[in-house]
């Protein structure tokens, strides 16, 4: 036994500094370390972007990065980023050349094009013309696509050089030119009729990390990007199906910009520090169509019953008292800043001739469905329910479907999910000509009706032919009359309830510059610079 | 044996002073509370809803374009107007019914499935008890939300299947606290007499032993409507509610959040009534167990 002096402090043993208070007071500071963490992340703005990144708020979920089926205004400003086409749609709604440095009509149903010399994908591969043939084939294989419905047909390609080849139509064509700056080239081995999930494109940005299911996207500089190296180098996409969430997440700062913003929203954002606004007038047509599947004796099957029941409506008050001064009441048949639209007439408003003709016609006391999915259009319910109230005042009983989006309002558009008299329907402009909208809406025929691939039924063959006489004509100034003859007869069997061409509003932080906000409601995201 | 008198001046240590403080006095007075401010709560926002179409209140679906977001207290609207120029007071009220009818309705029907579910897996025991309690904890095991916006998806959304869907999400609750009443009622000697006496096994459950456990699970059941209310409210602001133009809570608050920066009224107004509503059964709900027991005691 060793001997200890009595006045040395007794020895502790090595286990006392662990007391049972200082595990606790450990578990209290780590439990409240925990506790406390995630609330300092929700002091400050989550996930703001960094200096050289760019964040854009989608409110519509991009699956893809194909454009095959899925092509809404704000997807195509992502997609093109990374695919690119022949040609695209610039400022002034003239085609400009991309892929192609030349794309010139050699005959009535012949082009003449030729790829840039030097355009490669991501992958360091070329651009061929066998990419393009694929492509078009490809895109010609899709159901249910809106791309397809844009075409009165698609072109064949002829191969007559290594960078040279003629599209081929059997009828002429004249807009070709513009409707291929939808078709988005990918190599050949890698195109399927399908949504294209992975794969390479010619673009500025390369994908650098996607979840589809989630609809966020990373985008990269593409270094081997044959044009003009992009400004930004990373561009993050993100889904905020919120339009209230979007707006705090621009103010925050989390975002960088949010497209296709509400009225409501932009009256918010108007005038706060570090976030612009940018408006134009919109290519869209956002519209409360009939259903033409309704066939005679039921009144919808009758122009006059469907004009009386526009009577009702007071338009001028859903632009103004609604969507607040950012829409345009239709004064056509397609949007009027679309190349070769004309004004066709105008929506008047008269419940009391509404009620009148109705009863003149024995339509009063008539029931409406009015179906539509949300977000279809800013406002969208709003509308429908100022509308459902209208048409009370002149005795018709209208009863709202809303449909979430994803849900099946496809089946209920083909006529195969229920019954429906009106629906709320947004269709854009996507070669900024009036004649592709007009075919893409009115140029259903008998056959396309039977795979129910027309527009809500819509099919008029006095009105499917004389477009067709218009879309193969060559001459410039007789097209354009047609056109305009073609547009005054679709007016007159009174497709729409109610029309308007909503502008297009973008919100955007004040460090974003050279956001070249066309009427497409897209931007070309390679000319965008970061300040800071 | 001689009997003693306790005079009142019979000294003591306990004090009124030490009775108010006693744990039982604060639990009465606590339970009275509770019981009042739970009630005032709840009228405060059941009486109005309840009497909406009697108030001098314009129609909940009445739009005047030109009257947009008003704030409270003006135009003659006392909760401001909401973006199609319609009352707010008024769809709220209106709204109410519909998100009040909704809670009340499932919860009878909750409480009518779960109780006898719940009274028979108790007593019988045995293959009832094991096919009742797998049932109940396999639907306790899924995800509450997202199975009614499944169902909600399936079938549509209208009053009568949101109404069936809380009420069959609801049942395991009022299942299990009847299955664990009844599970102590039937050890009890009245049962085993009703027995004796050669009465069938479910007409003493439905005579003797059911009636002993009503009382607490009719608790629960109140409890309930606190949280179906809130159910219907989160439906229909995620778009599964009945459809427009009907005014819920929930489309309520969903459509005012749009504005939320501009036209607060649009989304606290609602969802204060909501809030009122949920506490006050809350506090009902507790006070009256809490007397409950307290009676309870004192018989025994």
């Amino acid at each position: 036994m060793t001997p200890t002096s009595p006045s040395a402090p007794p020895d502790r043993p090595p286990h006392e500094s662990l007391t049972r208070r200082t595990l606790l007071r450990w578990s209290a500071l780590g439990g409240a370390g925990l506790a406390l963490g995630p609330l300092s992340a929700c002091a400050g703005p989550t996930g703001a972007p960094g200096p050289g990144t760019l964040t854009l708020g989608l409110n519509r979920s991009l699956v893809s990065l194909d454009n095959k089926l899925n092509q809404f205004d704000a997807a195509v400003t992502v997609q093109r980023a990374v695919r690119q086409a022949l040609t695209r749609i610039g400022p002034g709604m003239k085609p400009q050349l991309v892929l192609a440095d030349r794309f010139t009509m050699s005959g009535p149903t012949a082009w003449s094009v030729r790829l840039r010399e030097g355009v490669c994908y991501s992958d360091g591969s070329p651009v061929t013309v066998e990419d393009v043939a694929t492509a078009l084939t490809m895109y010609g294989k899709v159901n249910g696509s809106f791309i397809l419905s844009l075409f009165p047909e698609l072109p064949t390609v002829e191969k007559t050089g290594e960078r040279t080849f003629t599209l081929h139509t059997k009828r002429p064509v004249p807009g070709l030119d513009g409707l291929m700056a939808s078709i988005h080239i990918t190599p050949a081995a890698a195109n399927r009729p399908e949504e294209l999930q992975s794969g390479v494109g010619s673009g500025p940005y390369q994908v650098a990390r996607a979840n589809s299911g989630a609809g966020e996207y990373t985008l990269a500089r593409n270094p081997r990007y044959w044009g003009r190296a992009p400004h930004v180098d990373t561009v993050r996409v993100r889904f905020v199906p919120e339009e209230s969430s979007r707006v705090i997440a621009l103010r925050s700062g989390e975002l960088d910009v949010v497209d296709t913003l509400t009225p409501d929203s932009a009256e918010q954002l108007t005038g706060l520090p570090g976030v612009a606004l940018q408006e134009t007038s919109g290519t869209r047509i956002c519209q409360l169509f009939y259903n033409f599947r309704k066939k005679n004796p039921h009144p919808l099957a009758d122009a006059r019953v469907r004009r009386a029941l526009s009577l009702a409506v007071d338009g001028g008050s859903l632009i103004r008292d609604v969507l607040t001064g950012s829409a345009e009441e239709a004064r056509g048949v397609v949007p009027l800043a679309l190349e070769g639209a004309v004004r066709t007439g105008e929506f008047a408003y008269d419940p009391g001739r509404a009620r009148a003709r109705l009863k003149a016609l024995g339509a009063d006391g008539l029931r409406i469905r009015i179906i539509w999915e949300t977000g279809e259009f800013a406002a969208d319910s709003s509308v429908m329910e100022a509308v459902a109230d209208m048409f009370r005042d002149i005795g018709v009983r209208a009863t709202l479907l809303e449909f979430e989006p994803g849900g099946d309002i496809l089946k209920w558009r083909q006529g195969r999910g229920g019954d429906w008299d009106v629906i709320g329907n947004g269709f854009p402009g996507p070669t900024g000509q009036a004649l592709t909208s007009l075919q893409g809406m009115y140029g259903g025929t008998p056959e396309k009706e039977r795979t129910r691939d027309t527009y809500m039924g819509y099919v008029v063959p006095d009105v499917q032919r004389k477009l067709a006489d218009a879309a193969t004509e060559t001459d410039d100034a007789t097209r354009e009359r047609k056109l305009a003859a073609v547009q005054h007869d679709i007016w007159d069997t009174w497709p729409m309830l109610w029309a308007f061409a909503p502008k297009t509003l973008l919100a955007r932080r004040d460090r974003v510059h050279d956001l070249g906000l066309l009427k497409l409601n897209s931007y070309d995201l390679s000319a965008v610079r970061l300040e800071g | 044996m001689t009997g003693t008198v306790v005079g009142p001046e019979r000294p003591s240590a306990v004090t009124a002073r030490d009775l108010a403080r006693a744990t039982a006095t604060r639990q009465r007075r606590g339970a009275r509370f509770k019981i009042w401010a739970g009630a005032l709560c709840t009228a405060l926002v059941v009486l109005p809803v309840a009497l909406a179409g009697l108030l001098p209140l314009p129609d909940a679906n009445a739009q005047d374009l030109s009257q947009r977001r008003l704030p409270p207290l003006s135009g003659g609207h006392l909760f401001g107007t909401d973006q199609l120029g319609r009352d707010l007071l008024s769809r709220i009220l209106h709204g109410g019914q519909v998100s009040l009818s909704v809670g009340v309705l499932a919860v009878l029907v909750s409480g009518l499935i779960g109780m006898a579910a719940g009274a028979a897996a108790g007593f019988f025991g045995g293959w009832v008890d094991a096919l009742v309690s797998r049932f109940l904890e396999a639907q306790l095991a899924l995800p509450l939300l997202m199975m009614l916006l499944l169902v909600v998806a399936l079938f549509g959304p209208s009053i009568t299947v949101i109404t069936c869907v809380i009420a069959v999400a609801q049942w395991p609750e009022v299942a299990r606290l009847t299955r664990s009443l009844v599970l102590v009622e039937r050890e009890k000697p009245y049962v085993a007499a009703a027995r004796v006496l050669g009465l069938r096994g479910w007409t003493v459950l439905a005579r003797h032993v059911v009636p002993n456990v009503v009382r607490p699970v009719s608790l629960v059941v109140l409890l309930l409507i606190a949280q179906a209310v809130l159910l219907e409210s989160a439906l229909s602001f995620l778009g599964a509610g009945p459809q427009r133009p009907f005014a819920t809570w929930g489309r309520i608050i969903s459509d005012g959040q749009a504005y939320i920066t501009t036209s607060w009224w649009l989304v606290t107004l609602p969802g204060l009534v909501i809030a009122l509503l949920v506490v006050g059964v809350n506090l009902l709900g507790d006070g009256l167990r809490d007397r409950t027991r307290r009676r309870k005691g004192a018989r025994a």
